[in-house]
C-alpha cells in the first residue's frame, strides 16, 4: 500500500514513503521514524492541509519542471525529481552539466563579454544578466573554449535556459 | 479638488495612490509600460495609456510621454509616487509649464535640496543641526583639508559635492590617509559628475537612521508627523521601518520635528517630504537629506497618526489649506506600527527572484495592512525593483506589534517566486531587534540568517510534495513517485477529487506571456 517518492532538495536526495496502516496515514522521511498524518488537498497547484503528529501545518504546492515547488512558512522549497529522473535538468539547484552554462535567474542580458572561439578561465565572467535593477555576472565554472552563445544582448532569458556552451579544457 | 489625476508610477505605490483617489471620487489615469498591461492599478483605472516598452528609460522615465498622456486624457494633476520621476525637477517644471499640477514640491525646492552642499548650507542657515564638516574644498587643496579635518575629528568622510548613490565617498580613519582619499574621491567625482569639489563630514558611527514626515501647504504652513525608524538596512536599502522609534524621547521628537519644519520652510517646501537624520547613541541628531516625495514607508506614519498622507498630498496640491489634525490633543503617535518590505529575492543569497506568481494569500485580521501589486497570475516584470509589497501592522505597543507582524508574516503566502519572508521571520525572532538595539550597520555586521539546511519547514514541504505526487497518480513518473502498491485511501480520494475537476495536476489555465 505504500508509495515511495524521491526528491532532490538543495542537492540532497530525500526519500518520503507514504503508507497507510490501520486507517492511519504515515510519512517516513529517509531513515527517520514514521510520522502520523492527516491530510487533505485542494489539488495541484493548491493548498495541502496537513496535521503532522497532531500539529496542523499547511503548504502550497505547485508542479514545476518535473518536480514540485512547495511554499511553507514563507519559504519556497524546490523539489526536483530524484532517483532515475534525477539526471534530467530540474529545478533543484543542481549544478550545470559540464560544457553548459545556464541562467541562474530570469532577466535581460545586458552585456556579453565573450565570443565564440574565445578561451576562458574558470570563474571568468561570460555575460551579465540584469533583473530588478541588479546586475548579475554569470561566470564560467571551468576553463574552456566557447563553442556557442545561446542568448542575445538585450534579449530576455528564462531561469535554467542554456545560455553559453563551451568545450572544457583540461588544466 | 481635482476631478482626474494621472498616476506617473507603477506597482504598489500606483495602487496605493489610486485607492485614495477612488475613495475621494477622483478619476485616475494609469500610464503603463507593455509588460505592466495587466497590472492591478491599470485594470482599476478610469483610463489607461501605454507609454512604451518595459525598460523605464523608454517608458516611466520619459517626461514628454507622460505630459502628453496627461494632456490627452484631461488629467489636471500628476502624482509621481516614489522613484522614477518623483524627484526630477525638470519633470516638476514640465508639469507646471503644461498647466498640470505636480503633486509634490516645486522644481526649485528640489534643486535647492538636491545638491548636497547647497542643502547643507541651507540647513546651517536655518539652524538645523548638520553633521560637523567643511564645505567646498578643492580636491587639490590638501592644506585647508588638513586644518578642517583636525577641527572635525576622525573618522571622517570625504564626499563629492555633486555625488550621489554612494559614489565619491571615502572613509578616512587618520590624518595620513586624508590626502589619498581626497585624490581618489576628487578623481571619481570629476569623472562621474564633472566636478572635483569635495566636502568633509564627521563619520557618525553606530547611528540610527531616523526620519521625520512633513506635510506643507502653499500658504507656508508646515506640519511634522513625527519620526520613522529605518535602521534595518542592507546595502543602503531599507527593509523594515517602524514608527515611532524606540530611541526617540518626547524631547528628541520635539526637537527633530522643529528642525524638520525649519528645513522645509528654508526652501519654501510644499507637499509631502521626509527629512532624514542620523541619530547617535547620545541622542544627538544631524540632518542627512530631504527626500522630496512620498516615501515607501509612509504607511507606518499613517497608522500611528491616523491620517491619509496621500489625501493630504492631493489637498495641498489642489491649493487647499493643510487639513486640521482630526483628533483632539497634540499631534503625537498612538500605538506602534511596523512595516516589512516583501521583496522578490532569495532570502539566503539576495539574488532577485522573478516569475509567475501562482498564488497569493494576503494576511488579514486586526491591525494588518498589505500594500501590494501582487495577484495570482502576475508575471513579475524584470525591469523594475524587487519590491512586491509591504506588510504593515499596527498594535498598541511595540511588543504587540512585533507579535502581530510575526503572525501576519506566517499568514502571508506567495507562491511562484522566492521572497524575503524567511528573513523577516528570523529578524523578528532576533533579540537585538526585539530590544530595538540597532543601528544602520547592525544588520550587515551582527545579524545572521539561520542555516538554509536543517530547516524544520523542509519536513512539511517533503510530505506535502509526496502527497501531491501520490495524488497525481496514475502518472507514476511525476515527482519521481513510484507506486509500490495499489495506492492508499488518501491517494484514491485525491484522484476522486481530481475527477471532479477540483484538482487539475496542471496549470490553472494562465500561461506565461510570450512578449518582452
Amino acid at each position: 500500500m505504500a508509495t515511495r517518492h524521491r526528491f532532490l532538495v538543495g542537492g540532497r536526495e530525500r526519500i518520503v514513503v507514504l503508507d497507510e496502516v490501520d486507517g492511519v496515514l504515515t510519512a517516513t522521511i529517509d531513515d527517520n521514524a514514521p510520522i502520523a498524518l492527516a491530510a487533505s488537498a485542494t489539488g495541484v497547484p493548491g493548498t495541502v492541509s496537513l496535521i503532522i503528529d497532531g500539529q496542523p501545518a499547511s503548504a502550497f504546492v505547485t508542479r514545476r519542471a518535473g518536480g514540485y515547488e512547495v511554499v511553507v512558512g514563507g519559504r519556497r522549497f524546490r523539489l526536483a525529481p530524484g532517483g532515475a529522473a534525477a539526471g534530467r535538468r530540474g529545478h533543484g539547484g543542481s549544478k550545470d552539466r559540464e560544457g553548459e552554462v545556464t541562467a541562474p535567474l530570469a532577466g535581460v542580458v545586458v552585456e556579453i563579454r565573450v565570443a565564440v572561439g574565445d578561451t576562458v578561465e574558470a570563474g571568468q565572467t561570460l555575460l551579465v544578466i540584469e533583473a530588478m535593477k541588479m546586475q548579475n555576472e554569470i561566470q564560467c565554472p571551468l576553463a574552456g573554449k566557447i563553442t556557442a552563445i545561446k542568448c542575445e544582448a538585450a534579449g530576455r532569458v528564462e531561469q535554467g535556459a542554456v545560455i553559453v556552451e563551451y568545450e572544457p579544457i583540461a588544466e | 479638488m481635482f476631478k482626474r489625476i494621472l498616476l506617473a508610477n507603477r506597482g504598489e505605490i500606483a495602487l496605493r495612490v489610486q485607492r485614495t483617489c477612488r475613495e475621494l471620487g477622483i478619476e485616475t489615469v494609469a500610464v503603463y509600460s507593455e509588460p505592466d498591461r495587466d497590472a492591478l492599478h491599470v485594470r482599476l483605472a478610469d483610463q489607461a495609456v501605454c507609454i512604451g516598452p518595459g525598460p523605464a528609460v523608454e517608458s516611466y522615465l520619459v517626461i514628454d510621454k507622460i505630459i502628453e498622456a496627461a494632456k490627452a486624457t484631461g488629467a489636471e494633476a500628476v502624482h509621481p509616487g516614489y522613484g522614477f520621476l518623483s524627484e526630477n525637477s525638470r519633470f516638476a517644471d514640465a508639469c507646471e509649464a503644461a498647466g498640470i499640477a505636480f503633486i509634490g514640491p516645486s522644481g526649485s525646492a528640489m534643486r535647492a535640496l538636491g545638491d548636497k552642499v547647497s542643502a547643507r548650507k541651507l540647513m546651517e542657515e536655518a539652524g538645523v543641526p548638520v553633521v560637523p564638516g567643511a564645505n567646498d574644498i578643492d580636491a587639490n587643496d590638501v592644506e585647508t583639508a588638513r586644518r578642517e579635518a583636525q577641527r572635525i575629528g576622525f573618522p571622517l568622510l570625504v564626499k563629492a559635492a555633486a555625488g550621489g548613490g554612494g559614489r565619491g565617498i571615502r572613509v578616512v580613519e587618520k590624518l595620513e590617509d586624508l590626502e589619498g582619499a581626497m585624490r581618489a574621491s576628487g578623481a571619481e567625482a570629476a569623472t562621474s559628475f564633472g566636478d572635483a569639489t569635495i566636502f568633509l563630514e564627521r563619520y557618525v558611527t553606530m547611528a540610527r537612521h531616523v526620519e521625520v514626515q512633513i506635510m506643507a501647504d502653499s500658504f507656508g504652513e508646515v506640519r511634522a508627523y513625527g519620526e520613522r525608524e529605518c535602521s534595518v538596512q542592507r546595502r543602503h536599502q531599507k527593509l523594515v521601518e517602524e514608527a515611532p522609534s524606540v530611541a526617540v524621547t518626547p524631547e528628541i521628537r520635539k526637537a527633530m520635528c522643529d528642525a524638520a519644519v525649519a528645513a522645509a520652510k528654508s526652501c519654501g517646501y510644499r507637499n509631502a517630504g521626509t527629512v532624514e537624520f542620523l541619530l547617535d547613541a547620545n541622542g544627538e541628531f544631524y540632518f542627512l537629506e530631504v527626500n522630496a516625495r512620498l516615501q515607501v514607508e509612509h504607511p507606518v506614519t499613517e497608522l500611528v497618526y491616523g491620517v491619509d498622507l496621500v489625501k493630504q498630498q492631493l489637498q495641498v496640491a489642489a491649493g487647499e489649506h493643510l487639513p486640521a489634525y482630526p483628533y483632539p490633543g497634540p499631534i503625537e503617535p498612538r500605538g506602534w506600527a511596523i512595516e516589512c518590505r516583501i521583496n522578490g529575492e532569495d532570502p539566503y543569497t539576495f539574488m532577485p527572484s522573478l516569475g509567475l506568481v501562482e498564488h497569493v494569500q494576503a494576511p488579514l485580521g486586526p491591525g494588518t495592512r498589505f500594500d501590494s501589486m501582487l495577484f495570482s497570475g502576475l508575471d513579475v516584470p524584470v525591469f523594475y525593483d524587487s519590491l512586491l509589497g509591504k506588510l504593515i501592522v499596527w498594535a498598541e505597543t511595540r511588543d504587540l506589534a512585533i507579535r502581530r507582524m510575526r503572525r501576519a508574516l506566517n499568514d502571508l503566502v506567495i507562491a511562484g517566486v522566492d521572497t524575503n519572508i524567511p528573513f523577516h521571520l528570523a529578524l523578528f525572532d532576533n533579540d537585538d531587534w526585539q530590544a530595538g538595539a540597532i543601528h544602520t550597520g547592525w544588520l550587515e555586521s551582527a545579524f545572521t540568517m539561520p542555516s538554509a539546511e536543517d530547516d524544520p519547514r523542509e519536513q512539511t514541504a517533503l510530505i506535502a510534495a509526496a502527497l501531491a505526487a501520490s495524488m497525481a497518480a496514475p502518472a507514476p513518473a511525476a515527482g519521481g513517485g513510484r507506486s509500490t502498491g495499489s495506492g492508499n485511501a488518501w491517494a484514491a480520494r485525491g484522484r476522486e477529487r481530481a475527477m471532479q475537476g477540483r484538482a487539475s495536476g496542471g496549470g490553472q489555465g494562465w500561461r506565461r506571456g510570450t512578449g518582452s
